[in-house]
């Protein structure tokens, strides 16, 4: 009886899943984005990308979650944080979870760059990868210097004010960079406005086309160190040794023939001499 | 390049295109340009601020000590968001916002204190009628007290942290927590990164019940990165 069942549900499984195969191709997509082979020795370093793109999702998760009762005027950023944090139900965590992702966003960040930058993960044909990474980490430091100032208590406020001096003195576009971010001659609530739009819509909205292009980027040339790209390589460029090898050896012996010795043995500067 | 294209572009169409493009792409991206940018277009900060220009009370002089600074905090009302004002001017029979948003800023007050050669401190200008009374001053005694108070901003000039009051090795000094900027009891730069002295209050007055009045305004100086008389003070 079980096992009839069983076989039933495989059967009406196995046609749903060839129906959407056949309309949407998402089983061949989905292998294609899941799967990707790499070299057994250090895989655990394969992961960090991934790592990444998993503590953004949740940034985007929690921060869509907070805005429901996140306020961001002066009078009442504070308290509705707060109200987060002791009143609403799980508040606690789910800020727990937005604030603790993102801090560990950026070391494992950190983290990803250094795997890619040791390995040499951004050589051709991965250059642009690297440039669309950096773009990416540019977007997630302004998310969490935005970020900071929302909470308006006494560290986000006078760390963004820090922040915002230090951006003062760059060169020839200072003055503008801090009218940019005030939106008025104090830390106020016009500044606290403009890091609500740039923390919840600018900066978010710039992030995700460039995470898709990194991902596309990634699976068009494949992870960096697959073991089929490594046997490749090394195959391609022991032949290209040989190549260049026989190449001398040819020119040579157009240039000096017959000074072989009995043996068919040559010397390396091949000038004919015996050493 | 040429057989990648199984549709070439001639002149005329890469030239047409190129005009269409550049009228789509001013229309769309000038207006929300300017939009986001404005503060940078229009915002006369100094003259157009958002602190309420009022006189705000800092607290009795006759209470600064004096060998050492005393910590005075201000709040400045703040009637931003925009539109208030134009709100205001427009219906003035409507009702005010009540957000009630405030500006908090800390102040020192010191005595003018002269250093001698070494730069330790010697001689403190501090009034000696202050040790028999607190208020009621006379008009003489108002501008003799204005004249040796140093009223300071805690924000340091560097990167704006707040700065304390440390005593080390028996000699008092302000050192920002920051990066070590160091000023001494006058506000007047000693070490470290700080572009210039601390900034102190222009605008000050003392009353007859003995209490200092600040407007906020600062002593602002040409060339200093993000505060010039153009700029706008995050202090």
């Amino acid at each position: 009886m079980i096992g009839r069942v069983r076989s039933q549900v495989t059967e009406v499984n196995k046609v749903l899943v060839d129906w959407m195969e056949h309309r949407t191709g998402i089983v061949t997509a989905t292998e294609h984005f899941l799967y990707e082979p790499v070299p057994k020795r250090g895989v655990w370093l394969y992961t960090l990308g991934s790592a990444t793109l998993f503590l953004i999702s949740l940034q985007f998760l929690t921060g869509i979650l907070l805005l429901f009762y996140y306020v961001p005027t002066t009078d009442h950023a504070w308290n509705s944080v707060y109200y987060i944090m002791n009143e609403a139900y799980f508040g606690t965590l789910i800020r727990g979870i937005h604030y603790w992702s993102a801090n560990f966003l950026l070391a494992v960040i950190g983290l990803h760059m250094a795997q890619v930058f040791f390995s040499g993960g951004y050589k051709a044909p991965r250059e642009l990868n690297w440039v669309v990474g950096v773009v990416l980490l540019l977007l997630v430091i302004g998310l969490a210097f935005t970020g900071y100032l929302l909470r308006w208590d006494q560290d986000g406020f006078w760390a963004s004010v820090v922040g915002m001096k230090i951006g003062s003195y760059s060169p020839l576009v200072g003055g503008y960079v801090i009218n940019f971010l005030l939106g008025g001659d104090v830390v106020g609530p016009a500044t606290l406005s403009r890091f609500f739009a740039l923390h919840v819509w600018l900066l978010p909205a710039a992030i995700a086309p460039f995470i898709g292009i990194h991902l596309y980027l990634l699976r068009r040339h494949g992870v960096f160190g697959s073991e089929f790209e490594y046997t490749e390589r090394l195959s391609k460029l022991h032949e290209q040794q040989r190549l260049e090898e026989y190449a001398r050896y040819e020119l040579e012996d157009e240039d000096d023939e017959g000074y072989e010795d009995g043996n068919g043995y040559r010397n390396r500067d091949g000038n004919g001499y015996r050493e | 390049m040429t057989e990648l294209q199984k549709d070439p572009i001639t002149r005329s169409d890469f030239l047409g295109f190129g005009l269409i493009g550049t009228i789509m792409g001013a229309a769309i991206g000038i207006p929300s340009a300017a939009f986001i940018f404005s503060p940078i277009i229009k915002t006369n900060v100094l003259k157009q601020s958002d602190i309420s220009p009022g006189w705000q009370e800092v607290g009795p002089v006759s209470e600064v000590p004096k060998d050492e600074p005393k910590f005075f905090e201000i709040e400045f009302p703040i009637d931003q968001t925009y539109g208030d004002r134009e709100v205001q001017k427009q219906f003035p029979e409507a009702q005010k916002s009540d957000r009630g948003f405030v500006v908090k800023n800390a102040v020192w007050l010191s005595w003018k204190t002269d250093h001698d050669d070494s730069g330790h401190p010697g001689k403190v200008n501090r009034p000696s009628f202050l040790d028999d009374k607190s208020e009621g001053f006379s008009q003489s005694e108002i501008e003799e007290i204005q004249k040796n108070l140093n009223i300071l901003s805690n924000s340091c000039a560097h990167l704006g942290c707040p700065v304390r009051w440390v005593i080390i090795e028996g000699e008092g000094e302000f050192l920002c927590p920051c990066h070590g900027g160091i000023y001494d009891i006058n506000g007047t730069y000693v070490a470290g990164p700080p572009p210039r002295d601390m900034y102190s209050y222009v605008k000050s007055e003392v009353r007859e019940n003995g209490k200092l009045y600040v407007k906020h305004e600062y002593d602002t100086k040409e060339g200093i990165p993000g505060i010039s008389t153009q700029e706008p003070y995050v202090v």
